[in-house]
Formats: structure tokens, C-alpha cells, sequence
């Protein structure tokens, strides 16, 4: 065998190819079959000799030539992690369909392709392998830790839509568990459901809470905290009861609402925990009220306040004093439920809630206002501006400004009514100077005697006028 | 056939043999342009191809003629190209069938006439070649001529390498094959190497729950199996045999609501997806071994039996095989006793009904010819 260089003639008879040569095998034989290895079962020598030329190992070229997330999806396919890899491969593949169908400007567009993340494929690759191998001896525990695992970890990168995957694998492992009655299956579910929750999906969330109830009743089974799983169920669910219930009641299903809402207070009765039920208690009357039920409202929030009472909670039992007042108010009892509110200030003035006191002060100035009592009403919008400026609130602020105004002009108006009404001459000239210097006379009740003292006044009253005007601009 | 003398043939030309390139003795006397070393030679060339593309290969072979204007050199080119381009069609096609059929030794010489045209056509780097290269390479493994087999296979890789435009498809058949290769060589390690490359490629066409991707799945979960690592092949079986149940699942439902629709089903709609000849066989082998494997199994778990035993029955019944189909489906039914009732079992029912339906009209059909 010649293993001199091509010198023969042949190659240089050739149409002149620049590829062909270097290509060719050594052989001049070969070299006339332009490449093309035919039949050899006539002495057939075999021409290749193993040389042993070792730089790099095939795995190792491989992983030079090809992607990452080719090379990670062949390192678990060649150890038989074939469930893995489809996990893998479906999760990226579903992104990236995700991705497409958002479109260029959407969030998901923004966003590095999951096969570009070489850490969260190494977890992936790490976690699903050893939950597979673990599947197939039937450790579903051992399953279950692996896939929450992944969860935990994907939530702690921000990762929500993979974390949600691998807390709904979760799930659907701890259905399988069967040893430890249920614990895990419970604990899955809870999981779903905060994440449900921050979603926005309640009536998920509602539903999964429901079967983490049903689970831990009657288990003493605890957190890390050292809290029962039972009545953290029983949290959640008033929480999440309390949310559902604030949708219906803007979207005006009362009778719905209040069914959501007695299943709260339920719940709150059996999670032992008297705050909660009081909210549940003061939602309920509140439901009660706009739903026009007044009578078993006030049930309710009787309840509340004595709640709020042994809680020495003053601000529930302001809103209680507040609502009872409201449902009173519905009722006709206009008397009793002034009385309500006044308790209440005596109560918010010795604990020093301003916020509720400048709110009940607006309620009962609204009141009185209605029933025509403007005396009283002025008094009580003042009171409730002195707080509001003491707060140093703006919203509030304007608005016991504007409530303050109309009160003023109402009792305002009585006296210029009643001296249009006499149409006398002393009545016109009253009118006429009141016109010309627009001084707060009428609210004056000895308004006859002089107009020293009108003078003194005027410059706070068309500050008051002036107040009203920019609260009413700042409020449009 | 008519005899040659190499002695005799004019200066500077050399007659080879068509298939071994050895100085030729004889010629083909049907198209007077091929030569062989000896009537063996010839034989087996006319048994593969020879026969069906004897007259193709004069105008292909024989000197072009001196043309005088500048076009019609261009059409003569052009032609000629076009002719070499039907051969190669027509000899692929052939190699294939062959292949599927199991002549293994007669697929050789068609699928080298095909190479030949190929490389004249496209160039010895192409991407058109590769198919070709692993039709060599199969009938060489199925021949067991490992060396030469690898041989091609590594033609078909650095060409699949140094190309950047190759299907993923291709790709992937080509790591079978060699997946095959180092698995009849006994490299096991290589051989899972290739394989799972094989997996990898068919998935990004299809996904990784397809039948394109199960023949690579079947072939590791055999290499588990005789590396004795009983737990992965197991789930490998297992996973081969989900994606085929629920394929042939899919298949059998078109068919049923069809017969549902319309009284006669002697024709098929032309759009209803259906099982071509080589998925037929695959599944067939595919299926048959993997129930073998769970016959022999020393603890035997009922639902995989059904579900593989499902699977069977449905293949005979697509195949419009009822007889063994309802012989699979007699052997399915005491085991789905066994199980609990699930969706499962109702579409087992509707499947027998319909095999057993089917046997009937046949039988009444037969009774009113004879």
C-alpha cells in the first residue's frame, strides 16, 4: 500500500477541484471510484486502522458542538430519566408556544427563554431526575419533596408560572400518598391555594382551602410554627370568604354575599379566634344593611360591639357605634341611633381616635343636617374640621370643609327665606346690604341689632366661603 | 450478455465491474453500457435494480453528442441532470422497499447506484446523501457487516455535522441507526449516547410523546434490559407502550364514530388518519416483544398486561386482522376483570362489539358466496 503523497497523474488530469483532494482517503484505488465505497465481498481488506488519536472524548465534543439544553436532555436520556426529559422538554416547549402566542410587546416576550437559563435547567435537570428515580421505587415522599423542591425554588427566583407547575405536580403526587393519611395531599392543597390566591383566582383558592379544611379537621398536625394546620385553614378560608363576599357586595348579589359571608363567620367561630369574628360579625351586618335588612344587622352588630368591647378594641366599636347608627338611621330610629353616635364620641375623645371621631362627627353633623337641625350640624362639622385640621389630612380635610359649607349655607339660607318671605321695607334693606357686603348677617339670631359686630364676622365667614370653593374645586 | 476482454478495449478505457470496480468480462447485453466482473455479479445487480432501470442508463452513460449552439448544450446539461435526478428517485425507492421487505442483500446494490448518482448530482458533502448512506447502513446491519455499516453511518454523520440545513428528522434516523450499530456491537454506553440523541431530535419534530419518538424509547429501554437494569427499562416499556395506546386509541375512535355515521364502511375518507405500512410494522414488532418481556416476566402487573394486551387488539383490528384481533381481545378480557373499572373498560367493550361485529358480516358475507 503506497502511503506516499499524491503525486499520480490522475489528480492532475482532473477538472481542477479545490475541495476534492484533501478529502479523499490515501488510497489511489479508492480515489478512481470518485469516493463511493462499492461491493467489497472480493478480498476485502479493510483499510481502516484504529489510530489513536485521543483529544476529547465524544461526551466531551458533544457538548462543545451542542446546546445546553441539548446536552442536558441527552445526559438524562442516556441514565433512562426519559420521564424527566419529557418534563423538561414539554416545559420548554410550552414556554416558548406561551411566548408566541403573547406576541412581541407582552411581558412574556421580555423575557429570557427558558433554554438560555442555564441554572434553572441544572435545577430542573437535578430535581426531576431524582424524583423520577424515585417514582420508580414508589417513594412517593421522596417524589413529593423533589417536585416541592422545584416549587420553592422557582418561587424564590420569581419564576410564577413554572412554580405554579411544579406545585400542581405536587398535588397530583400527594394523591398518592397514602401513609400518612392525607397530611401532604392537605398541605398541597394549601400551597395551590395561596398561590390561587395571589393570582386573583378566589373561587380557586376557595376551593382548595375548602379541601385543606376537610382534610385537617380533627388532626393536630402543626407547622413549622407551631401552628395546627386546622385553624390555619380556618384563617384562610374566612379571609378568602371575606374577599369573595366584597365581590359580590360591588357587584350587588347581597343574598349571595351574605351566604359567603355567614360560611366566614363559621369559620372564624371554629378557628377560635375572636377577632375574626367580629369582622365576619361587623361584614355581616354591613351586608345586611345595604341589602335592607336593618333589624338583622342590628343582631349582628351587637355581637361585633361586645366583641370589640371585651377586645377593648375602640376603633371596632367605633365603626360598630358607627354601623348601628346607620341601621338605626334605616330604620327610622333617628333618636336612638344619634345616641349611638354621641356614645361613640365620648368613647373616640377619651381614646383619642381623631380618624373616627372626625368620621362620626360627619355622620352625626349628616344627620342632623338631613332633619333640618342646621345649628347642630354646623356644630358637629366644626368639630369634626378642628380634628381633621389636627390630623393634618387633606382628604379629610376638604371633605369636612365641604360638609361644613353646606351646613353653614342651609342654616344661612332659613333666614334670608324667611325675610324674602316678610317682604317688609326693613327686610328689603336688610337683603340689599347683605347683597352689597355679602356678610354672614342672617346667621346672626339678634341679626337686627347692629352691624358692628356682622363687620367683625364677615372676614371669617367669606374665608369659611372661600374654603367651601376650593374644597368643591379640589373634589371635582 | 455479451463477453469483454479487457485486452481488447480501446486506449485509455477502463471497464469495471458495476459493483465491485474489478476489471469487467461482461456486458449487459439490454443496454450495452454496463459492465460486471463476472455473471454472478451481474445477476445480483439484475435482481436488485438492473431490471427496472436498464434503459435509463443509456442516455445517461453514453457520450453526449457535439451540439452546435450554446442552448442546446445548456438543454442537453439540463437534461441530463434531470434524468440523473429520476434515477436516483427511483433507485431510493426501490432500496427502501426492498429493505422493508427484509432483502437485506438485494437492497445493497440499489441503494450503491443510488449513492453514485447522488454524489455525481448533489456532491460528495450534501445532506441528500445521508438517507442514502443509512440505507447502506441498514441493510449492512441487518446483513450483520458491522464494519461496513459504520463505515457509512460515519460518512452520514460528518456529513450531517459539517451541514448546517439538515432536518431534525434525518438526524434522528441517523443516531438510530448508529444507536443500532454500537447496540449489536455491544457499546452499550455509545449506543445510549446515540439513542438518546435519537429521542432528543424526534422530539423537537413531533414532541416527546410521539410514535417517532417511541422507536427510541424502545430501543434504550432494550439496552437497559440487557444491562439488567430491569426498573428503567420497565418504565422505558412502559412509556413505548402509553404512546402507542394512546395513538392507536385515537385511530380506533375515528374508525368507530365513522362506522357510527354511516352504515357501509367499505371506503375510507381520504383525510382519516390511519397507520401506513412500515407504522404497522413497527408497532407490531414494537408491541409483540414488549408483551413478550411481560409474559416472561416473573411478577406480572395485571394493568400493564391490559393495557399492552389493548394496545395489541387494537393494532389487529386497524389492520382489519378481526380474526386475531378477537383472539387478542379473549385474551384481554379476563384481564380487565381483574381491574377496577375505569374509562378504560368501556372503550375495551366497544372495541370487542365492534371486532365481534365485524367477524359476524364476515361470516355472513362467506356463508352467501359459498
Amino acid at each position: 500500500m503506497s502511503i506516499l503523497p499524491a503525486m499520480s497523474r490522475q489528480g492532475h488530469h482532473r477538472s481542477p477541484n479545490l475541495i476534492l483532494p484533501t478529502s479523499l482517503p490515501t488510497s489511489p484505488k479508492k480515489r478512481q471510484q470518485n469516493g463511493i465505497h462499492l461491493i467489497r465481498d472480493k478480498d476485502v481488506k479493510d483499510h481502516h486502522q484504529q489510530k489513536n488519536i485521543k483529544e476529547l472524548s465524544k461526551e466531551e465534543t458533544a457538548t462543545y458542538q451542542n446546546s445546553f439544553k441539548h446536552s442536558i436532555c441527552i445526559e438524562m436520556l442516556r441514565q433512562g430519566y426519559h420521564k424527566s426529559f419529557s418534563e423538561l422538554f414539554t416545559l420548554i416547549h410550552k414556554w416558548n408556544a406561551l411566548r408566541d402566542a403573547g406576541g412581541p410587546g407582552s411581558a412574556i416576550w421580555q423575557q429570557k427563554p427558558l433554554e438560555e437559563q442555564h441554572e434553572k435547567l441544572d435545577q430542573l435537570q437535578h430535581f426531576l431526575t431524582r424524583a423520577e428515580a424515585a417514582q420508580r421505587s414508589g417513594y412517593y415522599e421522596e417524589v413529593y419533596k423533589n417536585q416541592f423542591a422545584l416549587a420553592q425554588y422557582f418561587k424564590k427566583v420569581d419564576d410564577q408560572w413554572l412554580s405554579n407547575h411544579f406545585y400542581e405536580c405536587c398535588f397530583q403526587t400527594a394523591k398518592q400518598i397514602k401513609t400518612d393519611g392525607g397530611r401532604k395531599e392537605a398541605e398541597a392543597n394549601a400551597n395551590l391555594a395561596t398561590m390561587a390566591e395571589e393570582h386573583g383566582q378566589l373561587e380557586k383558592a376557595a376551593a382548595h382551602y375548602e379541601a385543606f379544611y376537610h382534610l385537617t379537621v380533627g388532626r393536630i398536625w402543626k407547622d413549622e410554627t407551631g401552628r395546627t394546620h386546622n385553624s390555619l385553614a380556618c384563617e384562610n378560608l374566612w379571609r378568602i370568604y371575606t374577599l369573595l363576599s366584597d365581590k359580590m357586595l360591588e357587584n350587588k348579589e347581597w343574598q349571595q354575599a351574605i351566604k359567603t359571608l355567614i360560611k366566614a363567620l363559621d369559620m372564624a367561630r371554629e378557628g377560635c379566634d375572636k377577632k375574626m369574628e367580629g369582622e365576619a360579625a361587623y361584614q355581616l351586618g354591613l351586608a345586611h344593611i345595604s341589602s335592607g335588612n336593618p333589624q338583622i344587622a342590628i343582631k349582628y352588630l351587637n355581637t361585633y360591639m361586645e366583641i370589640s368591647k371585651r377586645l377593648k378594641d375602640n376603633v371596632g366599636l367605633g365603626k360598630a357605634y358607627e354601623a348601628m347608627a346607620k341601621a338605626l338611621e334605616s330604620q327610622g330610629k333617628i333618636v336612638e341611633s344619634i345616641e349611638y353616635l354621641e356614645n361613640f364620641i365620648e368613647v373616640a375623645k377619651t381614646s383619642n381616635l381623631s380618624q373616627s371621631l372626625a368620621e362620626t362627627c360627619i355622620c352625626l353633623g349628616d344627620i342632623f343636617n338631613a332633619r333640618g337641625n342646621y345649628e347642630k350640624a354646623c356644630q358637629y362639622f366644626s368639630q369634626a374640621y378642628e380634628t381633621a385640621v389636627n390630623l393634618g389630612e387633606v382628604s379629610l380635610l376638604e371633605e369636612t370643609q365641604v360638609h361644613f359649607g353646606i351646613a353653614k349655607a342651609h342654616r344661612m339660607m332659613l333666614a334670608v327665606s324667611r325675610h324674602t318671605e316678610a317682604a317688609d321695607y326693613v327686610s328689603m334693606e336688610y337683603l340689599l346690604a347683605w347683597k352689597k357686603n355679602r356678610s354672614d348677617m342672617f346667621s346672626d339670631p339678634a341679626n337686627v341689632v347692629s352691624l358692628a359686630p356682622i363687620e367683625a364676622d364677615s372676614s371669617k365667614v367669606c374665608g369659611n366661603g372661600e374654603k367651601l370653593e376650593t374644597a368643591l374645586k379640589n373634589s371635582e | 450478455m455479451a463477453n469483454v476482454n479487457p485486452l481488447s478495449n480501446p486506449k485509455g478505457v477502463k471497464r469495471q465491474c458495476e459493483l465491485c470496480g474489478s476489471p469487467a468480462y461482461v456486458q449487459c447485453s439490454g443496454c450495452k453500457v454496463t459492465y460486471y466482473c463476472d455473471v454472478g455479479h451481474q445477476r445480483t445487480d439484475w435482481t436488485s435494480i438492473h431490471e427496472k432501470i436498464c434503459q435509463l442508463l443509456i442516455p445517461v452513460r453514453t457520450p453526449a453528442p457535439f451540439l452546435n449552439s450554446a442552448a442546446e448544450r445548456a438543454h442537453a446539461v439540463d437534461q441530463l441532470l434531470q434524468r440523473k435526478k429520476h434515477l436516483i428517485e427511483l433507485t431510493t425507492k426501490e432500496a427502501q422497499r426492498l429493505l422493508y421487505e427484509g432483502h437485506h442483500v438485494d437492497a445493497i446494490p440499489a441503494a450503491t447506484h443510488s449513492l453514485s448518482f447522488s454524489v455525481d448530482v448533489y456532491g460528495l458533502r450534501s445532506v441528500e446523501l445521508v438517507p442514502v448512506y443509512l440505507i447502506l447502513a441498514e441493510a449492512n446491519i441487518g446483513l450483520g457487516h458491522l464494519t461496513q455499516a459504520e463505515e457509512y453511518l460515519s460518512h452520514a454523520y460528518w456529513t450531517v455535522l459539517k451541514s448546517t440545513d439538515c432536518s431534525n428528522s434525518i438526524r434522528s434516523k441517523l443516531h438510530r441507526n448508529l444507536g443500532l450499530l454500537y447496540s449489536a456491537k455491544g457499546e452499550f454506553e455509545e449506543s445510549l449516547r446515540h439513542l438518546s440523541n435519537d429521542v432528543y431530535f424526534a422530539s423537537t419534530v413531533s414532541g416527546p410523546s410521539q410514535i417517532s419518538t417511541s422507536g427510541g424509547f424502545f430501543h434504550m429501554a432494550n439496552i437497559f434490559f440487557r444491562q439488567n437494569r430491569m426498573d428503567i427499562a420497565d418504565s422505558l416499556y412502559s412509556e413505548v407502550t402509553d404512546i402507542w395506546h394512546a395513538h392507536l386509541s385515537r385511530l380506533v375512535e375515528v374508525q368507530i364514530q365513522a362506522s357510527l355515521r354511516s352504515v357501509t364502511v367499505w371506503f375510507d375518507d381520504a383525510d382519516q388518519e390511519y397507520l401506513d405500512e412500515n407504522q404497522e410494522a413497527e408497532a407490531l414488532q414494537v408491541l409483540s416483544a414488549i408483551y413478550d418481556i411481560r409474559e416472561q416476566a416473573p411478577k406480572k402487573e395485571p394493568n400493564k398486561m391490559a393495557k399492552i394486551l389493548h394496545a395489541l387488539t387494537m393494532l389487529f383490528f386497524l389492520s382489519r386482522d378481526f380474526n386475531k384481533a378477537s383472539e387478542w381481545g379473549k385474551k384481554l378480557l379476563p384481564m380487565t376483570e381483574q381491574l377496577a373499572r375505569d374509562d378504560q373498560s368501556d372503550s375495551i367493550a366497544v372495541l370487542i362489539e365492534n371486532i365481534e361485529g365485524k367477524l359476524n358480516t364476515k361470516q355472513v358475507a362467506y356463508q352467501q358466496d359459498t
